[in-house]
């Protein structure tokens, strides 16, 4: 059970900062970024890399962290002034960090690989089967190998950023709202897009812990959306994105570790059969 | 028909004016490798007085916009200066004294918000987390929505309002703050003739019992003449004339069966002058109908 407890408490922690800020990525229409940012956060990985930096141990994994953080706030901000330059086209500017980030950190990794290959005479065919299964759990994730070190980094990052988020909601609610008018109102529109953006990307790298690089963003837009399938108030949409974030992780650990299932899709998976529900909720609300 | 026109008493040219654009000159730079920088207005100068209803009247791609935002202090002027209040647009802005209608609601409107909500926002966004609107935050926000008569939908999802209750939500939101300045940006595009009129009347009731000084822009005479005591006329170049005189039915016929004839391009029509438009003797000083000619044969 002590293994259990960091992962448990990591997935429910994460989870709760998802479902609070997914009401924004979901209105904001910030789902696609999202998967940009997470796809970012993979050329994130492969500098970590090729600079020697792992998460073997704990100044590792923090090394590591810190400049996938890093990277995935430059490719955040970067998508944010592309949009802005493309006049709002954020979709071209998202598939261009995407597909570069992608391709410079598969481009990394196989350089890295190959050092290792090189250094470690005959041993090369175990560094291949080592990378392949690092490449599998930065792609889908990884949350057995949750120690309490990163859960302690879990924990707090997931804190700071729901602090935050309440700190500048009104800001965030009146950029999300109306963006356009925001800057006549003293407030700079600009500004809360790359606070809010860089917000992001921190959440993303910490849901990459459950989740991976491909299935990151979806905690990030799933409850938002399930929730506002139920709702049309303020409040209760943030209260219901939560419940059903925290709701769908349980559920996803429970799948996890009873049926063997990987957890991190699990709990994906089951945020969307949630998500689904409350679609067919919807529906038979507007009907009756 | 446009409505007669009441002939606001003007203040003294001596009072401090509520806007004074001084020489301001505004150029867009380039955008792009094969395009020039756009020069969006020249030396333009307006001194508005305050408590009075100016209507801007140009065409589409006249400056109206840029205009707009440099009074926001959302643009800085290239050349001259702009004061409101004494103060810098930004400045001004920041203290809450401008009130503004975009032109499009660009507003989400499935936004999970509520009318008083968006209109609590206005007032609050500024304010540090740990407070909550006050009595006297309330008070405004209610009255507000009592000023555009939306106490009765206060609680509905914005989502859920028609076209007209929308855009008076907006403005609730616009007055929330207290401002004394209220910038409307093409308030009635798509509006019908009894939709203008009675957003002439909100706007006439707003300005009376909050005391403000109105600029409304446009580029269709009727919304000019539902809502301005005076106008002024911007392509480019601003005409203005800060004469006593208020608009006739007729002047505002006039200058609308310009607009209607399509001879805004580079030309400038001075509302308050426009009946010398009749008169051959006046077409350089009003309306130079070589210049509309060469625009016509450009497009």
């Amino acid at each position: 059970m002590n293994n259990l407890a960091p992962i448990i408490i990591s997935a429910l922690m994460i989870s709760l900062m998802g479902g609070a800020l997914s009401i924004f990525v979901v209105l904001k229409r910030l789902a696609f970024i999202g998967q940009g940012i997470s796809h970012a956060a993979f050329g994130g990985v492969g500098i970590a890399l090729l600079l020697g930096v792992h998460g073997a141990t704990t100044a590792g994994a923090i090394g590591q962290l810190t400049i996938v953080v890093a990277f995935s706030i430059l490719a955040a901000l970067w998508i944010a002034a592309l949009s802005r330059s493309h006049k709002g086209r954020t979709d071209t500017a998202i598939g261009v960090v995407l597909s570069a980030s992608m391709a410079l950190g598969f481009i990394l990794f196989t350089v890295s690989e190959s050092r290792h290959a090189h250094d470690d005479h005959g041993h090369a065919a175990h560094g291949h089967e080592d990378e392949h299964h690092l490449i599998e759990e930065i792609l889908f994730g990884n949350i057995l190998n949750t120690d309490w070190n990163k859960a302690t980094i879990a924990i707090i990052a997931s804190l700071a950023i729901l602090a935050f988020t309440w700190f500048i909601r009104r800001k965030l609610i009146f950029w999300a709202f109306d963006q356009p008018v925001m800057d006549a109102y003293g407030l700079s529109s600009k500004r809360i897009t790359n606070i809010f953006l860089a917000t992001l990307a921190i959440a993303i790298v910490m849901s990459m812990q459950i989740a991976g690089v491909v299935l990151a963003a979806a905690i990030l837009v799933l409850p938002g959306a399930a929730a506002l399938n139920l709702t049309a108030k303020l409040k209760p949409a943030f209260t219901y994105a939560i419940l059903i974030a925290l709701a769908g992780a349980g559920l996803g650990l429970i799948l996890g570790f009873q049926a063997h299932y990987p957890v991190g899709p699990a709990i994906v998976l089951a945020q969307s059969i949630i998500y689904l529900a409350t679609l067919i909720i919807k529906a038979i609300a507007i009907r009756s | 028909m446009p409505p007669a026109f009441h002939v606001a008493s003007h203040p003294t040219s001596a009072a401090e004016p509520a806007v004074r654009i001084q020489g301001v000159s505004y150029t867009y730079p380039a955008t792009g490798i094969d395009s020039n920088p756009v020069q969006a207005l020249d030396n333009i100068d307006l001194n508005i007085q305050p408590r009075t209803k100016l209507g801007i009247l140009g065409p589409n791609g006249g400056g109206k916009s840029t205009l707009i935002k440099l009074i926001l202090g959302m643009l800085k002027p290239s050349k001259g200066s702009i004061s409101i209040f004494n103060s810098t647009p930004t400045k001004a802005r920041n203290q809450g004294l401008i009130g503004y209608l975009p032109q499009r609601i660009e507003a989400d409107l499935d936004w999970p918000i509520s009318v008083r909500q968006v209109v609590t926002l206005a007032r609050t966004c500024n304010r540090k987390p740990w407070t909550k609107p006050s009595n006297e935050d309330r008070e405004a926000i209610d009255r507000s929505l009592e000023l555009v008569n939306l106490q009765d939908l206060a609680d509905r999802p914005i989502g859920a309002l028609s076209g007209g209750q929308l855009q008076r939500a907006m403005i609730a939101r616009a007055i929330a703050i207290e401002p004394k300045l209220l910038v409307l940006d093409e308030p009635m595009v798509g509006v019908d003739i009894a939709g203008q009129q009675r957003f002439g009347q909100l706007i006439n009731t707003l300005q009376e019992r909050l005391e403000l000084t109105v600029i409304v822009v446009s580029h269709d005479m009727r919304a000019i003449a539902a809502v301005a005591d005076r106008v002024a006329c911007l392509s480019r170049t601003l005409h203005f004339h800060d004469a006593p005189e208020g608009l006739t039915p007729a002047v505002l016929a006039q200058v609308f069966a310009h607009d209607v004839a399509g001879v805004f391009g580079d030309i400038h029509i001075d509302a308050h002058r426009a009946e010398d438009c009749d008169d051959p003797s006046h077409t350089h000083t009003c309306c130079d109908h070589e210049d509309s000619d060469k625009s016509g044969g450009n497009q």
